[in-house]
């Protein structure tokens, strides 16, 4: 039954199937993607052990994944992890998670989203204003061209948390949102050629290593002297044998070289 | 997971392969092919390769008269897989890979 769990994030938050999953006992990998982020959760019976989202990994992977309102979602059952980060129980992880979802509703009244951009405000009113270490790392950030979520990479911190610190600096009157820059962010994307072979391998990437797998691709073919849009079959085979060494989990290394030598096959390797 | 020696044996060029572990050796290659009656050769290799513990990685390459031979090693359990030279060995190494996986799952 339980590989049919799958479906989309607008009518199932995650924290609904978290809960499904623990009641049913299950064991396996709940990924969840939203856009170009990706994020596991991990179960042991019920419980969850490990979680991972872009670089957060424990129990704030789940929270950042909690917060999500659109995507989908896909249960592989008896998928376990390397490692455990994550020893709380489903009940304490799920309130805590309730919590970010209430300060996230408050928080996208103010923010549209992670994609959005913004700016330094030189027309402060305040005449004094204290700062929290993190709310200047984030600042220091600021330049009016990088989003929400090109900062939060940059500064290790989940997109969820970074839009919170957001939300306290524009309430300070420090941040505006930038004008006209809603583009720049999405412009620096790297864009692979659009090819099933491509395609096919970007997706599995990205289930495996996030948002950064179209980069991966990139830079591993140049470092290999593979022009993407050959049609060489060894070529692919290499191409995907070095991309599945650099998926740093042993599972979900295996599960990509499955499914694309399954892809190779099928095109007639 | 897939990656069944079915699948070893669809990747065009590949004759056939060996499993070897402490229990034995087991050869499955047709019956005129020049090394199916090499038992104690595949034996011999097989004890250099598990021997050599501190090896890094654990897939090797052997060029063996005019094929090759890709063995892939897990603990004391090793796949020989013996292809044609021109195979596509990327595609042998990702398959042997998938298929020592479960190998290894089942012992």
């Amino acid at each position: 039954m339980s590989e049919d769990i799958s479906g989309g994030l607008e009518n199932t938050r995650c924290s609904e199937i978290v809960r499904i999953l623990s009641l049913g006992k299950q064991s396996g990998r709940l990924y969840l993607c939203n856009g170009g982020d990706t994020g596991n959760i991990f179960f042991r019976d019920g419980e969850i052990i490990h979680a991972q989202c872009g670089l957060l990994q424990g129990a704030k992977a789940i929270y950042e994944t909690a917060v999500w309102t659109s995507g989908e979602y896909r249960f592989y059952p008896d998928d376990s992890p390397d490692v455990v980060t994550v020893d709380l129980s489903v009940d304490d992880i799920l309130s805590e998670a309730a919590n970010r979802i209430r300060q996230m509703d408050r928080i996208t009244s103010l923010i549209s989203s992670s994609s959005a951009v913004y700016a330094h405000d030189p027309d402060i009113k305040e005449k004094e204003i204290t700062l929290k270490s993190i709310q200047w790392k984030v600042l220091a950030h600021v330049d009016g061209k990088r989003s929400i979520s090109d900062i939060s990479q940059a500064i290790g911190l989940g997109v969820s948390d970074t839009m919170k610190v957001f939300y306290t600096l524009i309430k300070a009157g420090l941040l505006k949102e930038s004008e006209g820059s809603a583009g720049q962010s999405s412009a620096r994307m790297i864009e692979l050629p659009a090819t099933p072979f491509l395609e096919a391998l970007q997706k599995d990437l990205t289930k495996a290593m996030g948002p950064v797998a179209p980069f991966v691709i990139s830079e591993t073919a140049q470092e290999m002297g593979y022009d993407l849009l050959s049609d060489d079959t060894g070529h692919k085979a290499e191409l995907i044998e070095t991309l599945s060494n650099k998926i740093p989990s042993e599972t979900m290394s295996l599960a990509f070289l499955d499914t694309m030598t399954d892809w190779l096959n099928a095109e007639g390797a | 997971m897939k990656g069944t020696i079915k699948d070893l044996l669809k990747v065009s060029g590949v004759h056939g392969y060996v499993i070897a572990s402490p229990k034995g050796v087991q050869i499955k290659l047709p019956s005129k092919h020049p090394l199916a009656g090499t038992k104690d050769r595949f034996k011999a290799l097989y004890d250099e390769l598990v021997k050599s513990g501190k090896r890094p990685g654990n897939t090797i390459e052997v060029l063996w008269e005019d094929m090759v031979l890709t063995a892939f090693i897990s603990g004391t359990a090793s796949l020989m897989v013996v292809s044609a030279h021109n195979v596509n060995l990327a595609l042998v190494r990702m398959t042997g890979k998938l298929v020592m996986a479960n190998i290894i799952k089942e012992l």
